[in-house]
């Protein structure tokens, strides 16, 4: 298990403009360029994001798969799929995801 | 010596700036923003020590320290993209921030520090509105409230209480402003994302407003803070804060869908 590596394939997607081209140009190729498992690579490829927040990984690096809109998250699908292995609770039914503020970038 | 003349705490939402430019006047946030820096021009502070927690900006898993002290010259920010304000250099104060980490560390307290710092959202915004032009110098203060686990609200009560002590101490004649940056509940992109745990807030907003900063420290163990939504632990700069305000209570404090704000005017806390 290598949840260090997809918080870490995921802070610099955030942090690193280099890394964000490189990923967004060859989303699958860089994922597996990290010795990562199977099972890590399949739920961050199909943008599994409830398998990733079951196998640990930090929300806040999670919420910037919708963010970017990477491996298919997006807004409006980002809080049914982190909800997807969870029993249902009443508070799923506040709020939604904010409009973000992302620049193009070249 | 130097004086500790105000403080304040302020939640960071990273598109608030953004918001109030499409609705202006009409925010919550952007009216409590304005009532908080109203004190700070009346107390003209010469320095702001800025108590935060970097959103893995500054710090990622690899290496992040429970406290650190920032003693860079100069350091810029937001560093997010996604990060709708303007983009700011923000002077450091090398002296005085050196000062801080070698009298806490003479105090127990083993501080990191770092002489390059990426600014993020949650150091920004506050400083946005309430440090005009960044024409103040700033000593970030970073707890670690993001990467579990997490110090204890208590020891981080103590920390706030060290800092008090150091600014009474230094040599120096500077006015000082302290200032937390967190919310008192909120998940951000976790599964609860819209919830608000009305609840902790409420409590936390109780024994802020009535002065029972060492009964809040105690019962912000990090798993009541955990259960208030996966943003709440920054609850713990504020705990910082109140270690440095003495006996002294809140002129007031509000809170916006779970981001507090609270000013505290401390001995000679106007110009």
């Amino acid at each position: 298990m290598s949840v260090y590596l997809l918080n870490k394939i995921l802070y610099l997607l955030d942090n690193d403009a280099d890394f964000r081209k490189r990923i967004k140009e060859d989303p699958e190729g860089t994922v597996k360029s990290f010795p990562l498992t199977g099972d890590e690579i399949e739920a961050l490829i199909l943008g599994d994001v409830g398998t990733l927040y079951q196998m640990g990984v930090h929300t806040f690096f999670l919420n910037h798969l919708g963010r970017y809109e990477m491996f298919g998250v997006n807004r409006d699908n980002y809080l049914e799929r982190i909800r997807s292995h969870m029993e249902y609770d009443p508070r799923f039914e506040l709020g939604a995801m904010p409009l973000q503020y992302v620049p193009k970038e070249s | 010596m130097a004086k500790l003349v105000l403080a304040a705490g302020v939640p960071h939402p990273p598109r608030l700036v953004r918001e109030m430019q499409d609705a202006p006047g009409q925010l919550r946030g952007e009216a409590l923003f304005k009532q908080v820096a109203g004190y700070f021009e009346a107390a003209a502070p010469d320095v702001i020590i800025e108590l935060d927690s970097d959103h893995f900006v500054n710090f990622f898993y690899a290496n992040v320290p429970a406290f650190c002290v920032g003693i860079a010259e100069e350091s810029e920010g937001p560093e997010e993209i996604w990060v709708p304000m303007p983009h700011y250099v923000v002077k450091g104060d090398v002296k005085m921030g050196k000062g801080l980490l070698g009298y806490g560390l003479k105090s127990n307290f083993d501080l990191a520090a770092a002489e390059e710092l990426r600014l993020d959202h949650s150091m920004m915004v506050p400083l946005h509105f309430l440090n005009p032009n960044m024409e103040i110098p700033v000593i970030p203060l970073y707890v670690n409230g993001f990467a579990a686990p997490t110090p204890t609200a208590r020891r981080t009560f103590s920390l706030g209480r060290m800092v008090r002590k150091f600014v009474e101490q230094w040599e120096g004649d500077q006015r000082v402003a302290i200032l937390a940056s967190g919310c008192f509940a909120m998940d951000v992109g976790g599964p609860l994302r819209g919830w608000t745990d009305d609840n902790w807030v409420g409590t936390v907003t109780d024994l802020l407003e009535n002065g029972k900063y060492e009964t809040l420290a105690r019962r912000a163990t990090a798993q009541r803070m955990a259960d208030a939504g996966n943003n709440s632990t920054e609850l713990l700069n504020w705990i910082g804060l109140t270690g440095a305000v003495g006996d002294t209570k809140p002129l007031f404090v509000e809170n916006d869908g779970g981001s507090g704000y609270a000013v505290w005017e401390l001995e000679g806390g106007r110009k």
